[in-house]
């Protein structure tokens, strides 16, 4: 069944059953992904999975259901799942959005991207591999080298009228190179975003991915102490990006973020600033309207170390008495609406990246965190993580550290940032939206070196 | 869920262009999420997952499509995209007759999750809530989560498997919050079993639910963890964790088969302490990691890893089978047909030894003590792993001392295993989810207590 019919079809059926208002959310996503291992392909796969969930208003309260099979009896296999599902529903009411005539006229879809064809990213993703193994004969093999692209399309219908539709695509290169030297062995991950493959540089890629492992070779001890601290920008956007909850106005008024109460005061250092940018051209979260369908736009959350706003939903701002930020966002389809950030990051500063830890007599920089998902609570803001870097002496970099792990606290850690590079860049998408940081010094955290 | 001459029809037609080897993977899935929180039923979803994946082989390549236009057409589409993926091949006709095969459950089912309505779901959520919250002042949020799915599947390949099974999930995630005035922390504790609503209705809610309520607590009084190399005893159940990090996916033959493993070429070697026996089982009764057959149609069953420190054996998929010449173990599992399957775990655990919980307490003189551990990661070219313990406390002269927050665990895999100095008889599983290239799906890892003779506790204050 096509879209329309199934939408009309399913708005009168809702009527019919007592449903005041009624939502249909769609999404369609389609994708290339492909790995290759010593030159051969090993993993190949092509999809396409489109879906619909369903709001809707029964007795005042709102019920949701989702399904992935669209066909005739699916009309009231939503209704009915959506039906016994509002009426347990509890707390502040839910609505639906009716509409802003102020969309901003933005298309996140590449057609060069569409035109790549098949051969053309194995192709690509080949040859990166190729130069990978030539590069240096410490290279032993590539654990993992990816190439994905992948087409989102959305569309919001209500029976207030609201009809709205976005799309994004992007494709993305991803490495893990595994390096050994003598019985050291070491690896990385590499990842790059692009709108378009013919702007993508095999040779600086290859490069750069194979750096970034071979670096870590000759990994030495180091006592444990309180160090100051480089942060690098993926390093320091994975960090960001697990803590992002906590400028949501949804765990403000949850009692579950430690920035409750602290609008327009000072929470961070003032070389700190963070901005969410929906309408960034490379953002894999860019997008005209939220999935509430109110209309997205820049929003500044910290300016020089003051909060300076929550993200909000409909229902998180008429609480608060402000208006949506236009953050009301699913995780899919088979979520209701929460609220989370669409590209956020830390706005670069002046300083260059070398100049960050000209000034160390001694100090930690730290490339790579891992156990994010487990060593982090957003709640408390403590975190303690496995950690890849180097050990930073008289302002120049002496030798990569055996593994360590870093101990502190991100509200603690915000107020030590004594200055921001200049090299912004992004974390992978994931579960908490497109995070990005530049490089950041920091005044000191616990290290502690295997 | 899809009638058998159109099976055959994708079948045949993924193999034209000459693969040796084709499967379809049909879902079906029903999902209930309900979350209270703030004392109020905050979601409450449900849905339908459905979906056909398509896999071909030739060779050591591997293609899959995956799609939920279910319609002829969308199918054969499908199958042919993996077909023509496959370059260089002479066109050919292969027929693939199915015969269907009985599956018999060995994780019996009593009350299928939907035949439940959620109000009395809803019971057992404010239970829940209402004993966390009343354990101690300091409770200042709840959130409690009932996760059930029910998962239809139909597996059938070109080796003739032609195959149904249903599988279903309850688990129950509790998280209790303790504040002061300068500070949060958080307590967790999820029950799960592939079982059906009987779980929840039977389950221990006070024991659960204060459980997360006392870790929480415990925590907000706790100073941070000194950082250094200790002695670290792990507490049984979820504890497990660390071997399912530090080893059990070094095991996983997408790691082995690429040599992309500490383990790799390592069968018949010691690679553990004499105390580790580590064992993979999927048949243990309605476990929260249990299958009656994996996601490639192969039956479940035990098999010993590690014996007494010997390397026996890897977890083994059909695909990397080709790549290693070995068979599959009935490892090859996926979260749904969005994901081609791969070798992972199912239930995972050290066997019990001889040791008493006391015993082993007792016989530190100074280390930590890891009663709760959180998640954790692990590199597998590397071994190096890192886990987060929830609930620690110090151990001197033989006795628990003061509880400590924040501290973290790493270390190396293969140095770990070998430094297993005591091995408790209390063997107990708990529930997790587990991610990697297949996606998330239900595991479980287990292991009596035990402890380990040093391992780098990363703190926050010094030694």
């Amino acid at each position: 069944m096509d879209l329309i019919t199934f939408r009309n079809k399913l708005f009168a059926e809702g009527e019919k059953i007592g449903l005041s208002d009624i939502e249909l959310y769609y999404e369609k996503q389609s994708g290339f992904g492909c790995q290759v291992s010593q030159g051969e392909i090993d993993d190949y796969r092509s999809s396409t999975v489109s879906a619909v969930s369903v709001r809707g208003l029964y007795q005042g309260k709102m019920g949701y259901a989702y399904t992935e099979k669209l066909d005739e009896d699916s009309v009231s296999f939503l209704l009915s799942n959506l039906k016994e599902n509002s009426v347990l529903i509890e707390g502040d009411p839910e609505k639906l959005f009716t509409g802003d005539t102020t969309y901003e006229k933005l298309d996140f879809y590449s057609p060069a991207l569409l035109e790549t064809t098949i051969e053309e990213k194995i192709n690509f993703l080949k040859e990166v591999t190729n130069k990978i193994y030539e590069y240096d004969k410490r290279v032993v093999q590539t654990s993992y080298a990816s190439i994905q692209d992948q087409l989102v399309e959305k569309a919001i219908f209500n029976n207030n009228g609201l009809s709205l539709q976005d799309r994004n695509n992007f494709l993305f290169v991803m490495f893990l190179v595994v390096v050994k030297e003598d019985e050291e062995i070491k690896s990385d991950y590499y990842f790059k975003l692009t709108k378009d493959l013919g702007a993508m540089d095999a040779d600086e890629i290859a490069k750069e991915a194979v750096e970034k492992s071979l670096r870590h070779l000759g990994g030495k001890p180091y006592p444990n102490k309180t160090y100051p601290i480089i942060l690098n920008n993926s390093a320091s956007a994975g960090l960001l990006a697990v803590f992002s909850p906590t400028f949501s106005a949804k765990s403000v008024q949850d009692n579950q973020s430690r920035l409750k109460g602290k609008l327009d005061t000072m929470i961070a250092s003032k070389a700190i600033t963070l901005i969410d940018n929906p309408h960034l051209p490379d953002g894999i979260k860019s997008g005209t309207f939220d999935s509430e369908g109110v209309p997205t736009r820049k929003l500044t959350v910290v300016e020089n170390g003051i909060l300076k706003s929550y993200f909000h939903n409909l229902k998180t701002a008429e609480k608060d008495g402000v208006k949506s930020t236009g953050h009301g966002n699913k995780s899919s389809y088979k979520d209701s609406i929460g609220v989370s950030p669409s590209n956020f990051y830390v706005l670069p500063g002046d300083t260059s990246y070398e100049d960050l830890y000209k000034d160390f007599e001694e100090g930690i920089m730290i490339t790579r965190l891992s156990g994010l998902h487990s060593g982090a609570d957003h709640v408390s803001g403590d975190f303690s993580l496995a950690a890849e870097g180097f050990y930073i002496k008289d302002g120049k970099i002496l030798s990569p550290t055996n593994q360590m792990t870093i101990a502190g606290n991100f509200f603690e850690l915000l107020h030590n940032v004594e200055s921001v590079g200049t090299d912004l860049e992004f974390t992978p998408a994931d579960f908490y939206g497109y995070i990005g940081s530049p490089s950041l010094k920091i005044k000191g955290l616990a290290v502690t070196i295997d | 869920m899809l009638n058998k001459s159109l099976i055959e029809d994708v079948l045949s037609a993924a193999l034209i262009t000459g693969g040796d080897f084709s499967e379809v993977f049909v879902e079906d899935r029903f999902t209930n999420r309900m979350t209270l929180q703030s004392s109020k039923l905050e979601k409450s979803l449900s849905g339908r997952d459905f979906g056909v994946g398509i896999r071909v082989f030739k060779g050591l390549n591997s293609i899959y499509a995956y799609t939920n236009n279910f319609s002829k057409e969308g199918l054969l589409q499908a199958a042919n995209a993996c077909a023509q993926a496959i370059q260089n091949s002479e066109e050919k006709t292969i027929v693939v007759p199915l015969v269907k095969q009985t599956n018999e459950s060995i994780h019996p089912f009593q009350i299928m999750p939907n035949s439940v309505e959620k109000g009395r779901k809803l019971q057992v959520l404010r239970k829940a809530d209402q004993i966390a919250r009343s354990y101690h002042s300091s409770i200042s949020q709840a959130i409690i989560g009932l996760v059930e799915e029910e998962q239809h599947v139909l597996i059938a390949n070109s080796e003739g498997t032609y195959i149904e099974d249903t599988r279903v999930w309850s688990r129950l995630a509790i998280n209790a919050i303790a504040s002061n005035e300068h500070d949060m922390q958080t307590g967790f504790y999820g029950p799960g079993r592939m079982q059906g609503f009987e779980f929840i209705q039977n389950l221990n809610l006070k024991h659960y639910a204060r459980e997360a309520a006392r870790i929480a607590v415990t925590m907000l009084n706790a100073e941070h963890a000194p950082s250094g190399k200790f002695p670290v005893i792990i507490d049984n159940e979820f504890g497990g964790v660390i071997f399912h990090e530090a080893c059990g996916h070094g095991l996983e033959a997408t790691s082995v088969a690429k040599n992309n493993s500490v383990f790799a070429n390592k069968v018949g070697k010691k690679v553990a302490s004499d105390l580790v026996t580590y064992i993979d089982d999927g048949t243990i009764t309605n476990e929260w990691g249990s299958i009656n057959i994996d996601d490639e149609g192969e039956k479940a069953r035990k098999n010993v890893l590690i014996e007494n420190g010997i390397l026996k054996g890897y977890m083994i998929d059909k695909f990397n089978a080709r790549r290693m010449n070995a068979e599959s173990t009935g490892s090859g599992r996926r979260e749904s047909y969005k994901y081609a399957p791969t070798s992972r775990m199912t239930n995972t655990y050290i066997a019990p030894g001889s040791s008493t919980p006391d015993e082993i307490i007792a016989n530190t003189e100074h280390g930590i003590y890891a009663k709760y551990l959180g998640g954790g990661q692990v590199n597998p070219a590397t071994g190096d792993y890192n886990f987060a313990v929830n609930e620690a406390y110090l151990v001197k002269n033989g006795k628990i001392d003061k509880p400590l927050r924040g501290a973290t665990l790493i270390g190396n895999g293969a140095k770990t295993i070998q430094k297993v100095d005591m091995v408790g008889n209390n063997l107990g599983h708990g529930a997790g989810m587990c991610g990697a290239s297949s996606g998330s799906i239900p595991v479980n890892v287990g292991q009596p207590m035990l402890r380990v003779s040093e391992i780098t506790v990363g703190g926050r204050e010094a030694n």
